[in-house]
């Protein structure tokens, strides 16, 4: 209910900005900023790189503009747009450099964050490790699966949304999140 | 039966169950399966293990990067319409769509054509959308 209501809000605003009115992007930008950049940064593992992504994305958004039609749900646009903008980047990145630095430049991120909370060194630790392996089992999916299970598990959108971004049929999008949790519970549920 | 790591949609029961939105009957059926089996705990696990990958929060200056580069390429955009606003614009256009079907179909064997990259393609695709930049929007 509340999503169909979302929707036409998006929508609206959307054709709002076709006219012209900046304020509604902005609008717009409030509302999605925080999915958008979130998805990307699981999906590319780098803050820097994430939030590049993400404008980006509302760049492609703002220069869709003045042809937009409300024929697909704006979430699933939106989505699709940020999977787009994110498979480059991380097949990009591959060429450029392995993927060791991206590791890297995660720690140095989740050092800080760890340290900003007031733990104690050996639950820091251990909350470090198991960090870590969730994130290493994240990003040892296939890019597709990757991308399916950060906006099952973490951005609320259904089987029906996830195939529209991802164009394939709803059945095909179940197999591969079922493949994917498979993968993750092979990789994760016994070091718990 | 209602083996979670056995049916296509178990993530989605899963995640239903996790968040107490399945009704009282299909909640208990799960509550049992999952303390007998290995497997389905084993994905419980793994979805509440996934919640440990948190997020930082947007840095400040996000928005104020964004709307920089939308104007700067607002500018450029009105910068090419100024210049199409002229009898050659349709001209320009055509010789675009030669140089992007260039790029696409080089002289030279078919095997090298195939060859072409996925990142020849994507600058074609960049070309188009420069074309569509072409189109005198002016009202
Ligand atoms: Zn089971």
């Amino acid at each position: 209910m509340e999503a169909v209501v979302a929707l036409e809000r998006d929508a609206q605003l959307m054709l709002r900005v076709r006219e012209g009115d900046d304020t509604s992007f902005g609008l717009l930008l409030e509302r999605h900023r925080g999915p958008m950049v979130h998805f990307l940064y699981r999906m590319v593992q780098n803050q820097a790189v994430s939030e590049e992504l993400a404008q980006e994305v509302f760049l492609r958004v703002y220069r869709s503009r003045e042809t937009y039609e409300p024929t697909a749900k704006f979430t699933t646009w939106l989505f699709r747009i940020a999977t787009h903008v994110a498979l480059n980047s991380i097949r990009d990145r591959k060429k450029e450099k392995g993927h060791e630095s991206l590791d890297e430049e995660m720690l140095d991120g989740m050092e800080r964050q760890v340290a900003d909370r007031q733990q104690t060194v050996e639950q820091e630790m251990v909350h470090e490790v198991k960090l870590r392996e969730v994130r290493q089992a994240i990003e040892a999916l296939p890019a597709k699966q990757r991308a399916a299970v950060l906006m099952h598990k973490y951005e609320g959108l259904d089987y029906a949304q996830i195939a529209g971004v991802l164009s394939c049929s709803e059945s095909a999008i179940k197999s591969l999140l079922f493949r994917a949790y498979e993968a993750l519970r092979g990789r994760l549920a016994h070091m718990a | 039966m209602i083996c979670l790591s056995r049916n296509e949609q178990g993530a989605e029961l899963l995640s239903s169950y996790l968040a107490k939105t399945l009704d009282a009957a299909r909640t208990a059926e799960l509550d049992r399966h999952i303390r007998e089996c290995a497997d389905c705990r084993g994905l419980a696990m793994v979805w509440e293990r996934l919640d440990e990958f948190a997020v930082p929060e947007v840095t400040p200056g996000f928005d104020a990067r964004l709307y920089a580069r939308i104007a700067r390429e607002e500018a450029r955009v009105l910068g090419w319409r100024k210049w199409l606003w002229r009898p050659v614009a349709p001209l320009a256009a055509a010789a675009a769509v030669v140089a992007a079907v260039l790029i696409v179909h080089p002289f030279g064997s078919p095997d090298a054509a195939k060859q072409a990259s996925k990142t020849e393609i994507e600058q074609v695709a960049q070309a188009v959308d420069d074309l569509d930049l072409l189109t005198p929007i002016d009202r």
